[in-house]
């Protein structure tokens, strides 16, 4: 099963996996050709700030079974069965809400979009980039994401990685030091944002 | 996210409740901006984003996995490097053209194109000796006319010689360092320049050779511009004498045409004062309704005001918009730095009208009427006629003015200290050395929207004067402690035994008000005069530095050429400079070694108290006193 895995201590907040998005889901495809259509592509994947001004990258994780799919009166959701994607027939979509009340991850907006030619808002979730995956490619957020934030892939052999590192420090003497995943002068930043966040709230 | 609490966003009680009326009346402010803009991007914050040629923007992946150079193969080291140097550029930039400006006014008015007569002959004679120019038997404006042309020379001269102004005021000892190191700024404008050309795509890549340059170009503002503003305002305008003031919104008068001049420079904000001053303006201002006119200063403008004339402050930068939210004042007048563009949007929901006066600093919405020296007094006399015209639409309804304001004494330049110690530093450096007051810390301005309003100025000043250190200072910070009583002799109750004695003994607040933050150069002038006194070099002093709620790049300027003036100086906010080791250990260590101070970058005022009292019993040890 492939899917778009978050290391969540890895991002940085610079919203590129955002405009990446938007552009990907845009009628140009193109950052300076998009700003000018007639229906402004707006990003699928979403950077908030959580405590201590720290970000998490939240978009659809494309469950299976997914309650979205399960509420939909309309059958405008459905799966992808090549790439294990929910996606979305607009034309269907009625707008009614259904699947922004079952998500459990808060990730279902309402837009418009350039591929129905109506004049109303549709259910403009990620669509795990289904056209750009068809070409081979990964998905916008995740080409975009320079600091590993973002990774696509088997989500087994992501995860073995993990595992891998979890083993490392249980086994390891308690004399050595655990495996640092993130760099020194980052930690210190990250905990100097920490204090003046605390600071101030 | 709980919601952000006006308690939570300023330590200042009129400004919480001026943030909760804006909150009432839909106006949006400083902090929901700096809400809507979270997150930052964090390769913004780190320094690791560079878009200096169009073959980027580049950025460097912070965890090592992604890119590691940018397309031109700059590392995270030299783009943080050069992000550093171009934050000084600006810095210095700012500082120094201020300081072109009032050269330029000397000029014109010595070429009897302006109506600005020289005030202070006194201070004028005293910088004129220190530069070498001959004053026995010749008038003053002969005088002023080669110390002009010596300032200019700063600004324009292509030779490979110290500037002439840091060449006069500072000692032999720290020259030498400066010499020895390769940092002698050798022309104001031209060291700003060449940060600009080494940091082109394909020059300098070599992190400590950037932030050398970083250093000469900051040294050119302290040792140069800023100095250069300092000291011929004070020709210009008066040196600042010991005198009392208020300060914070509650100046503001329900009955008068309030007045606010805002922003940096005295050239402009002088004849204002003049202007609101005149009877017969005062009279118009009757004529229209008015109990009279009341004119008060907003940042460094208004330290100088209040540095000069005594003109109440209303407050310091994250209370801007907070007084057009009071609903009762007729104009701001701006000029130059630090100055929000948000204001035009926060006065229109107001009657407010916000001037702007500089040529080089337009504001959309904002009503030009633009200064030019040689009309000084009749463009001053239009903007505060403006204002008055302006009385009439106040909507009372809208009207609430905070009670909040605090007495303050201020004016100590160089000389209004010296006189107060009885004419040298001598008293001074006899409680350094009996060890009643352990050393001083300089504290420079700027509010930060990412820091409580003031509350790391002051809970710094607490921490600090509890030690028995005596603290000077300027700009934001200076407002703050007006604000909060601090420059009050009675403020000393708050210090420790040794200090609370001196500041008794002699009269003074356990800390000092300065002025604007150009005269920061009244800071280095004092510390060089104190290692005179004592024989040694600054770096020898028990001084520190610190920009608590540091914002501009001015800060990273004036924080530089602390350092590189022999200051270890303290940072509260943290800068972009975390994404390389390599230039965090050129600014906190390597500094050190080549010129005698370094930064130090610490968000929690009280831990970084700590350590500033720490480094003084270092240098207190080292001098064996």
């Amino acid at each position: 099963m492939k899917s778009v895995i978050v290391n969540p201590e890895k991002c940085i907040g610079c919203k590129q996996c955002e405009i990446a998005c938007a552009v990907a889901h845009s009628q140009t495809k193109d950052l300076f050709g998009m700003l000018s259509e007639d229906v402004l592509s707006k990003p699928r994947i979403h950077i908030e700030t959580g405590v201590d001004l720290l970000t998490f990258p939240n978009k659809c994780r494309h469950c299976n079974p997914a309650p979205c799919v399960e509420v939909c009166p309309t059958g405008a959701l459905y799966r992808d069965d090549d790439t294990d994607s929910v996606v979305i027939d607009y034309g269907k979509c009625i707008a009614c809400g259904m699947c922004a009340i079952a998500c459990p991850f808060g990730i279902i907006s309402f837009g418009k979009t350039y591929k129905i030619l109506v004049d109303r808002d549709v259910n403009v979730k990620c669509d795990n980039c289904i056209d750009r995956q068809n070409e081979g490619l990964e998905p916008a957020c995740v080409e975009a994401c320079k600091t590993n934030a973002l990774v696509f892939g088997d989500v087994n052999d992501i995860i073995k990685e993990k595992r891998k590192s979890v083993t490392l420090n249980v086994t390891k003497s308690p004399d050595e030091p655990e495996k640092v995943e993130i760099p020194a002068n980052i930690q210190l930043w990250r905990d100097m944002l920490k204090e003046m966040n605390h600071a101030n709230r | 996210m709980a919601k952000w609490k006006a308690e939570d966003k300023s330590i200042d009680e009129a400004t919480q409740e001026m943030i909760r009326k804006a909150e009432r009346d839909g106006v949006e402010l400083v902090w929901d901006r700096l809400e809507k803009q979270q997150p930052q991007c964090g390769y913004g914050q780190l320094g690791v984003c560079c878009k200096n040629c169009m073959a980027g923007p580049c950025r460097i992946d912070p965890f090592g996995d992604g890119p590691q150079k940018g397309v031109c193969g700059a590392t995270a080291d030299t783009i943080v490097a050069r992000t550093v140097d171009r934050m000084i550029a600006a810095g210095a930039a700012a500082h120094s053209d201020h300081g072109r400006h009032v050269v330029l006014a000397l000029h014109e008015a010595l070429e009897g194109n302006a109506p600005y007569p020289i005030k202070d002959e006194k201070k004028l004679r005293s910088v004129a000796k220190r530069l070498g120019v001959e004053t026995e038997g010749r008038d003053a404006q002969e005088i002023a006319k080669d110390v002009v042309k010596i300032a200019f020379d700063d600004f324009g001269k292509q030779d490979e010689k110290l500037i002439h102004f840091a060449d006069a005021y500072a000692s032999e000892k720290r020259k030498e360092v400066w010499e020895k190191v390769g940092v002698s700024p050798r022309n104001i404008d031209r060291e700003v320049v060449e940060i600009m050309h080494r940091t082109h795509i394909g020059v300098d890549h070599e992190p400590l050779s950037l932030i050398a340059q970083g250093l000469r170009a900051s040294l050119g503002d302290g040792w140069g511009g800023s100095l250069i503003a300092t000291e011929l305002q004070d020709v210009l305008f008066g040196t600042p004498q010991i005198s009392k003031s208020e300060a914070n919104l509650g100046v503001l008068q329900e009955d008068k045409v309030n007045i606010i001049v805002h922003g940096h420079e005295p050239v402009m904000a002088e004849k204002v004062v003049e202007a609101a001053m005149d009877p017969e303006m005062i009279e118009y201002a009757k004529s229209k309704g008015a109990a009279g006119i009341n004119l008060a200063g907003m940042c460094c403008t208004g330290l100088e005001l209040l540095m000069r004339d005594n003109i109440p402050i209303a407050g310091n930068y994250l209370q801007q918009e907070l007084a057009i939210v009071t609903g009762a004042v007729e104009a701001m007048i701006v000029d130059v730095q630090c100055i929000m563009p948000a204001l035009v949007d926060v006065a229109r929901c107001y009657h407010t009208k916000i001037i702007d006066t500089s040529p080089i600093a337009s504001f959309p919405g904002a009503t030009h009427i633009k200064f030019d020296e040689s009309r000084a007094d009749e463009i001053a006399r239009e903007i505060v006629k403006t204002a008055i015209d302006n009385f009439k639409n106040r909507v009372q309804t809208k009207v609430r003015i905070p009670k909040g304001k605090s007495e303050a004494i201020g004016g100590f330049s160089v000389e209004a200290t010296l006189e107060a110690l009885g004419g040298s530093l001598a008293p001074l450096e006899d409680a350094i050395k009996s060890g009643k007051i352990r050393g001083i810390a300089g504290i420079v301005g700027c509010n930060n929207p990412k820091v409580k309003h003031n509350s790391n100025h002051i809970a710094i000043v607490n921490e600090l004067i509890k030690n028995d250190i005596l603290v000077i200072g300027t700009g934001c910070w200076a407002t703050a402690c007006a604000e909060y009583g601090i420059f009050l002799p009675e403020y000393a109750e708050n210090a420790g035994e040794g200090l609370k004695a001196v500041c008794k003994a002699l009269g003074i607040p356990p800390a000092l008000n300065m002025g604007s933050c150009v005269d920061c150069s009244r800071m280095l002038v004092i510390a060089d005069l104190m290692a005179r006194d004592l024989g040694v070099d600054i770096s020898d002093l028990p001084l520190v530095g610190s920009a608590t709620e540091a914002m501009t790049e001015k800060a990273v300027s004036i924080g530089t050429y602390f350092v590189a003036s022999g200051i270890y100086t303290h940072l509260g906010v943290v800068p972009p400079v975390m994404g390389s080791q390599e230039v965090i250990n050129i600014l906190t260590k390597g500094a050190m070694d080549l010129v005698g101070g370094a930064f130090f970058i610490e968000p929690n005022p009280v831990k970084a108290a700590k350590i500033m009292a720490e480094y003084i019993e270092k240098k207190r040890k080292a001098l064996g006193i």
